[in-house]
């Protein structure tokens, strides 16, 4: 499952972060990184951007992106 | 070489180190091109409490000094900075402030800022630990000082003792070895955790983020905010702006004392005329400067781009591309450099190339004067029409972003997506901002004190100077003066805008200044209605009469007068920021070709459809 098919309100565990190395490392000094435990709070209308709550910070993460990130339930 | 120590304050964005960094010190930074870095970055020297010599250096914002970072971003002129002072002789020390309630996050940056410069002292300053506190949580610094081999200081922008608590730590700290430790572990040793309370600022952001963020009523709100905002500039400066324009004409009014002679109208009818028209719209820009601010520190900007991604991936932008265009409403230049934090090279272009579309407060002057002579009877339609320009600058820049980004901006095809720390709602610290204000108003004071002053005397000396004899008797000298030609000259490329060479001359004197364009019209008809009693400058633009004695601008020069103002780049400092942003000459050139090549188009359609319309 990706980061972007995740339900509202539900948890999860990072499991895998984009190839590319640059995204990857972006992705991590974000907090978003292997092993950090996510929530979906929001999605914006139409495709739009998702509100994810990590371990510290809450971030605006493309739909793109988010189809890239790897995630299991918790 | 000097041998004063370089103390280099680094951190995340809204880690608060700015303030801090203002806070040390009392905001009477320069602007200094850092040795080596062709990049400005603020500096101030201190003497520390030992006697050593130090200068203290802002960088940029930045998540990390690791991986690939694209050029000219901030993060990339930041590890530029600190590995090109980490190589030089002087004494290095680093200071990374660091937002305790994202502490890993922090020291995820601490251990990349220590692989730089892996002997030098390091200071962390910690802030934000009242909130931390608010959610009954806490931070061991001395423990935390020992597990990352720094030293820490925990502080707030606002604490009374910051400065000297901070620069006591700098004096303090010794080179001391790079420790290797793993930051998650560390930050989750050192703070002690408790689960959000109800009444934390985690909790309050997320309910003020259930409204903001509302998928059916954040948009609505964020339109309405902006809307308010420059209502707001128009609605309250507007008694304001009156009461210094009857003060104007109370000075006019001196006339008679001061005689007839050749000084005393050059300092009437030329400096005051038009420093004193440009003075008059101080209020407006001061209280522009003070929303925009509030905005940025409460948070709020980063909902906007949450809000608004979707729709500028329209444009071929990200919503991070908001911040920049919001800032180009106060000024294009600092604008243009608050690109650096888009990564996307093609999405940084096009930001940087419509920039000067947006509504800057220079053009303020200009929208003012105009509406309220040819559009006002209601202050809520002049807010209203003035808010209409702002939001077509917008529209216009971002269909221009559409066009460049398959063209001139081409980049790598599609905008990289958004990654965006969404920060903690917060109350604006009040005094940061009034300064900020206060700074703005001295600088726009200034800039009319010099700049509009000399080009309005300038112009007084140009509208005194006669090129041919009377062509009948009782000609008026200003119908035959230098200005005059020169302004009609213009007149075949300006008439299908319905502009005279009154407005031509201002077209030319704002190409230095906007604000130049109102300043001249307050010369010209100060000269020419020398004779005449003092009226506002609003009265005499609705009685000016052309060559044929008739009316010689109604409501469809305005109009026009208005569509090209919003469109054209007139302003070399915005073109030179360009070409030093994009380091290229010939893009600030296009610049100033589309923007006057679209402004020409509009106004010459504005005028021609409104024509029609009356």
């Amino acid at each position: 499952m990706t980061l972007a098919e995740l339900a509202r309100g539900a948890a999860a565990r990072v499991v895998a972060l984009p190839d590319d190395a640059d995204t990857a490392s972006q992705c991590q000094s974000m907090g978003l990184q292997i092993g950090a435990s996510v929530e979906l709070v929001r999605r914006a209308p139409f495709g739009g951007p998702l509100h994810v709550r990590t371990g510290e910070v809450e971030l605006a993460v493309g739909r793109e992106l988010a189809a890239r990130v790897v995630v299991e339930s918790t | 070489m000097s041998d004063a120590s370089l103390v280099a304050f680094l951190g995340r964005p809204n880690a608060g180190k700015s303030s801090l960094f203002n806070a040390l010190t009392g905001r009477r930074a320069r602007v200094g091109n850092f040795p080596g870095v062709t990049v400005d970055v603020e500096e101030h020297d201190v003497t520390l409490p030992s006697g050593r010599a130090a200068t203290l250096c802002d960088l940029p914002g930045l998540h990390r000094l690791a991986g690939e970072l694209g050029e000219g971003t901030d993060e990339e002129i930041a590890r530029r900075i600190v590995d090109h002072a980490a190589e030089g002789e002087r004494p290095l020390v680093i200071v990374q402030v660091c937002d305790a309630t994202r502490l890993a996050l922090g020291l995820a940056l601490t251990r990349q800022a220590r692989d730089r410069g892996p002997a030098a002292p390091f200071v962390l300053a910690l802030t934000h630990a009242d909130e931390l506190e608010a959610e009954g949580a806490r931070v061991d610094a001395a423990r935390l000082a020992r597990l990352a081999g720094v030293d820490v200081v925990v502080t707030h922008a606002a604490a009374p003792d910051a400065a000297e608590k901070v620069i006591g730590a700098v004096d303090a700290a010794r080179p001391s070895p790079a420790v290797d430790f793993d930051p998650d572990a560390v930050a989750r040793e050192v703070v002690t955790r408790a689960p959000a309370r109800p009444s934390g600022p985690r909790a309050r952001t997320a309910a003020w983020d259930r409204a903001l963020l509302h998928p059916a009523l954040g948009l609505p709100i964020f339109l309405t905010v902006m809307a308010a905002m420059f209502a707001a500039v128009f609605l309250v400066s507007d008694p304001v702006t009156t009461l210094l324009d009857g003060g104007m004409q109370r000075l006019t009014a001196l006339r008679p004392r001061l005689g007839d002679g050749f000084a005393a109208s050059m300092l009437l009818d030329g400096a005051l005329g038009g420093v004193g028209t440009v003075l008059a719209f101080l209020p407006q820009i001061v209280i522009l400067i003070v929303g925009m601010e509030l905005l940025e520190a409460s948070g709020y900007l980063a909902r906007a781009a949450f809000l608004l991604d979707r729709a500028f991936r329209g444009f071929g932008l990200g919503g991070k591309a908001f911040v920049p265009l919001l800032t180009g409403h106060a000024c294009a230049v600092p604008a243009i450099s608050a690109t650096r934090v888009l990564r996307d090279p093609g999405e940084r272009l096009a930001t940087i190339l419509v920039i000067p579309l947006m509504g800057c407060s220079a053009r303020l002057p200009v929208y003012t004067l105009l509406i309220s002579t040819f559009f006002g009877e209601s202050a809520v339609r002049r807010a209203a029409i003035a808010t209409g320009l702002y939001a077509a600058g917008v529209l216009s820049g971002l269909v221009a972003a559409r066009v460049l980004r398959a063209s001139v901006a081409r980049g790598n095809g599609r905008a990289l997506p958004l990654l965006l720390e969404m920060p903690l709602l917060r109350r604006p610290m009040l005094r940061p901002i009034l300064h900020r204000a206060w700074r703005e108003a001295k600088d726009f004071t200034r800039r009319a004190g010099s700049v509009i002053l000399s080009a309005s005397i300038i112009l007084w000396v140009l509208l005194n100077t006669a090129v041919r004899e009377p062509a009948y008797e009782g000609e008026p000298l200003i119908d035959r003066s230098v200005a005059a030609a020169a302004g009609r000259a213009l007149e075949p490329v300006t008439r299908p805008l319905g502009f005279d060479w009154r407005i031509n001359l201002g077209l030319v004197g704002s190409f230095g200044a906007r604000e130049l364009m109102v300043g001249t019209m307050g010369v010209i008809f100060g000269v020419e209605d020398a004779d005449k009693e003092p009226a506002p400058l609003v009265e005499k633009l609705r009685a000016a009469k052309g060559p044929d004695g008739r009316p010689a601008y109604g409501p469809p020069t305005a109009a026009a007068l208005l569509v090209f103002f919003v469109l054209a780049c007139q302003c070399i400092s915005t073109l030179s920021a360009v070409r030093r942003e994009t380091r290229s000459a010939k893009l600030a050139l296009f610049v100033l070709a589309y923007t006057y090549a679209l402004a020409w188009l509009a106004a010459a359609a504005t005028y021609q459809v409104a024509r029609l319309l009356a």
